[in-house]
């Protein structure tokens, strides 16, 4: 029994994990251009099929796997550039409402510009032999999720030390939270921000090329985490990193908790901690960057 | 008294903006509040419209308090208001505006708007809005037009005719001028005076023209970091040395 | 521009009045799920243009309508169809008033957006536990109503009755809806829409209005999604989930927000695309998403915007006559 819950809160935390993968590059694109990005998700997909195309089903090796992973990074990046130039840079100033749809219909285009690419079949993919295998610690647990688990909390230190510690990242920050006066004592604003989305949207490519294996691949998957990760985004207070990051963990332990507790009801938990918390803290945990 | 402030206290983080104020306004009385740029006339305006909340303080009409009364109920008791920058429904045409701040006053009343099927107003809203409208000078021709075309002047006015629509007991006006242009700016004195002589209503407002304030207010705040320096008829401000010293010296030299 | 409107409307009438007798049964039938999709999307619109509020999850309250509406057809309970119509709208009126109430009260913009995104999917979610529901599958082959009302009897076995069946019913809501928005509950709520603050000022309820708008937006979507249903004999949790939410934001920025039968001429494209591209996967989605993004950018006010700006110009430029509520 006691073994059952500790797989479920290891099972629960890799899930957090992925869901925060995901999550991180759509809560940096908030802080920065004040939109939230719907089509987060389609390039998160995007990416993964990207990552596939390079390795096939099964990765020859854990290098060539992070590799692709690191291509489909800059892929999804370089389309973030294009979308960046062609759609948000032209969305300053325009009503929540429109900035949210315009999201939505790059969605849309991304997630159909993917199905006409790579069809509509569903690949089965499976983690390079090196985190393929299965480690005693209790309770059996996969070297990938472990996996899974380094590369979410890699990326919240490497985005938190970055945003608060390093020279770029203060740019980054002093950009998001008042463009006008930046521009006014002389930072490039828009190519700042260029390169925050840029990294925001690669950022979704990479969650794609690593997350590729932990399920089936198929034009769903986006969806999947996706819905999750807005929830997480939401939650944890718009533009925020590190409230993203326990909001996420806290899906991930609600949705696996669930299938202990709640075994006939899969899935509703999340939803339920999502209204309780909106309404406890509509601002989110971390309020510090959204308006 | 119609309207009772006392100890409004108000600070923006560590920025104290305003050290306890005291007012009181009679009824039927025009009252204004004075200052340089910077004294905290605004926040205090806010503060007595209920659009920022005070640290500390009480705020009360005809003895209610209604210092955390939202917004909607204090105009159903007799707030009106109007903003430093027209505020008015730009999309719907100028006797819609009007109509829509008629038929708000009926229900808030508990008495029937019209007939909900029915995408004329009533007879009784069309007979108030014309009134109205035609009081303050838009020609029947222009009714139908869409408020966002209109000038700085036809806005402030039509902002004016929304907020008389409401029947209010107290009009809080926020610079009621700014921005307009000389002609305009005389209209609309014109329209304050008209407004005070048919009486009925008290007038708190907020004002940069002196000659306005001196022709209107019966008595005035004089607001100077926070503080109140003096309050009183405005002959006696004037003649008041404090007052002429860090206020007036700079317009009235 | 009054006139372009009321020309526009005579056509789409005469088109969809005549459509069983002049075009083929495929066309009839994309006709048919046009129309439910356009009450849905002026239920959405009821929201957007004159509440100021943005649902993602408009589709969970017609899936209320539509699961209503299966259950009673496909279980055989006898009740008259008209009754079953009258239950599913008010179930839909009902769970959109307390999806109000919970939401309403704390989040707005994106939070809303999320909320009501959440909340649909919940509702998708909990379809998936029902064997009742038929789970992920959804109720298949359900039969169609014999309607009787004494003088005489509708039966939707028979496609031209079914047709006009849906044709009367849908004018009917349009003229509710019509009738409704254009009255002072559709000024007060195009106060709100345009200024929350302002309207408070002159003592409206910004959320009681808000709520009001949310209660009966869902009705008449739930309303649309109970005709779907003896028309198109299935109903999936697909109709609940996010891309069919999806479909009136789509369809009323495409025609035009601010303008009431904006969203009829955005149906009417989005029919068109998905009826032209139907053949190849993903096409739809691209041209609609492209041609939406286009709209967004270059012509926020969509397709009836762009026409009045052509009239206003020919029009000897007189922008200060045009007339107030298209």
């Amino acid at each position: 029994m006691m073994s059952l819950y500790l797989f479920s809160l290891f099972n629960g935390l890799v899930m957090g994990q992925a869901i925060f993968l995901v999550a991180a590059g759509l809560t940096l694109a908030f802080g920065i251009m004040k939109i939230f990005n719907f089509a987060h998700g389609a390039f998160f997909m995007i990416g993964a099929y990207v990552a596939h195309a390079l390795t096939g089903q099964e990765a020859a090796s854990l290098p060539l796997f992070l590799g692709a992973a690191f291509a489909a990074a800059i892929v999804v990046g370089a389309m973030g550039v294009a979308t960046d130039l062609v759609v948000f840079r032209r969305l300053a100033g325009v009503p929540t409402e429109y900035t949210l749809i315009a999201a939505f219909s790059v969605m849309l285009l991304a997630s159909g510009g993917a199905e006409l690419v790579f069809g509509q079949g569903i690949h089965a993919i499976y983690p390079p032999a090196a985190l393929g295998g299965l480690i005693q610690m209790g309770i059996p647990i996969s070297v990938y999720s472990i996996f899974i688990v380094g590369a979410g909390v890699v990326a919240f230190l490497v985005l938190e030390i970055g945003l608060n510690r390093l020279w770029f990242g203060k740019l980054i920050q002093a950009v998001a939270r008042d463009p006008w006066m930046s521009d006014v004592a002389g930072l490039r604003v828009q190519r700042i921000k260029l390169i925050s989305v840029a990294i925001s949207f690669a950022l979704a490519g990479l969650a794609g090329g690593l997350l590729v294996a932990n399920q089936s691949l198929s034009l769903d998957l986006g969806h999947s985490y996706l819905l999750l990760a807005f929830c997480a985004v939401i939650v944890g207070g718009l533009g925020s990193v590190k409230g993203a990051f326990f909001a996420a963990i806290l899906f991930g332990l609600a949705d696996s908790l669930n299938y202990i507790l709640l075994p006939t009801m899969p899935g509703v938990a999340v939803y339920a901690l999502l209204i309780v918390l909106v309404l406890i803290r509509p601002q989110g945990f971390y309020p510090e960057l959204s308006q | 008294m119609i309207l009772e402030a006392n100890g409004i206290e108000k600070s923006y983080g560590a920025l104290k903006v305003l050290h306890g104020i005291d007012l009181s306004v009679d009824e039927g009385e025009t009252f204004a509040i004075i200052g340089p740029n910077g004294a905290g006339k605004t926040t205090l305006f806010k503060v007595l419209t209920g659009e920022s909340p005070a640290n500390s303080g009480v705020v009360r009409f005809r003895g209610q308090d209604v210092t955390k009364m939202s917004d909607f109920r204090r105009a159903r008791l007799g707030f009106g208001r109007t903003f430093q920058v027209a505020r008015i429904f730009p999309e719907v045409d100028v006797f819609t505006n009007v109509a829509i701040a008629v038929e708000a006053r009926l229900s808030a009343e508990g008495r029937s708007p019209g007939r909900w099927w029915d995408w004329r107003a009533s007879s009784q809203v069309a007979l108030e809005v014309e009134e109205i409208l035609e009081r303050f000078g838009f020609a029947r021709a222009r009714w139908r037009t869409e408020a966002r075309y209109l000038s700085h002047g036809d806005r402030k006015r039509l902002e004016f005719c929304i907020a008389l629509a409401t029947r209010p007991a107290l009009l809080m006006l926020d610079e009621p001028t700014a921005g307009m242009s000389p002609s305009d700016r005389r209209e609309m004195t014109g329209l304050l005076a008209r407004l005070k002589r048919d009486g009925g209503v008290s007038i708190v407002m907020t004002e940069h023209d002196m000659d306005i304030i001196f022709e209107l207010a019966d008595r005035l705040m004089v607001l100077n970091y926070g503080e109140a320096l003096a309050t009183g008829e405005p002959a006696a401000v004037r003649r008041d040395p404090v007052v002429r010293e860090v206020y007036l010296g700079q317009h009235h030299a | 521009m009054k006139r372009l409107i009321a020309y526009g409307l005579v056509l789409l009438f005469l088109l969809f009045a005549t459509a069983p007798y002049t075009v083929n049964a495929g066309l009839v039938f994309i006709a048919g799920i046009a129309m439910t999709e356009i009450i849905f999307a002026l239920s959405w619109n009821m929201l957007f243009s004159y509440a100021g509020l943005a649902s993602f999850g408009h589709a969970a309250f017609f899936g209320v309508g539509a699961y209503t509406a299966a259950v009673f057809l496909k279980y055989d309970y006898g009740l008259h169809f008209l009754l079953v119509i009258a239950l599913g709208t008010f179930l839909g009126g009902v769970s959109s008033f307390v999806v109000a109430i919970i939401v309403l009260r704390r989040a707005s913009g994106i939070q809303l957006a999320i909320l009501t995104l959440a909340l649909s999917q919940l509702v998708v979610t909990l379809i998936g536990y029902s064997a009742f529901l038929g789970r992920d599958e959804g109720i298949p082959s359900i039969p169609r109503p014999v309607m009787e009302f004494g003088l005489f009897r509708i039966d939707m076995n028979d496609q031209v009755q079914a047709y006009y069946f849906l044709f009367v019913m849908s004018l009917l809501a349009v003229a509710l809806m019509w009738l409704l928005l254009h009255g002072y509950v559709g000024r007060r709520m195009k106060a709100v829409a345009i200024d929350p603050e302002r309207a408070a000022f002159v003592g409206i309820d910004v959320w009681r209005v808000r709520v009001f708008a949310f209660t009966i937006g869902g009705a008449f979507a739930a309303f649309a999604g109970c005709l779907l249903v003896p028309w198109a004999q299935i109903v999936t949790p697909d109709l609940v989930m996010w891309l069919h939410s999806a479909q009136p934001m789509l369809a009323t920025l495409l025609g035009g927000a601010g303008f009431f039968w904006g969203p009829i001429i955005g149906v009417l494209v989005l029919s068109m695309v998905n009826y032209a591209t139907r053949t190849f996967a993903g096409l739809s989605e691209v041209l609609v998403g492209g041609i939406l993004l286009i709209v967004v950018l270059l012509a926020p006010q969509g397709i009836m915007g762009f026409l009045r700006r052509i009239v206003e110009r020919s029009s000897t430029g007189k922008p200060a006559m045009v007339e107030e509520q298209a």
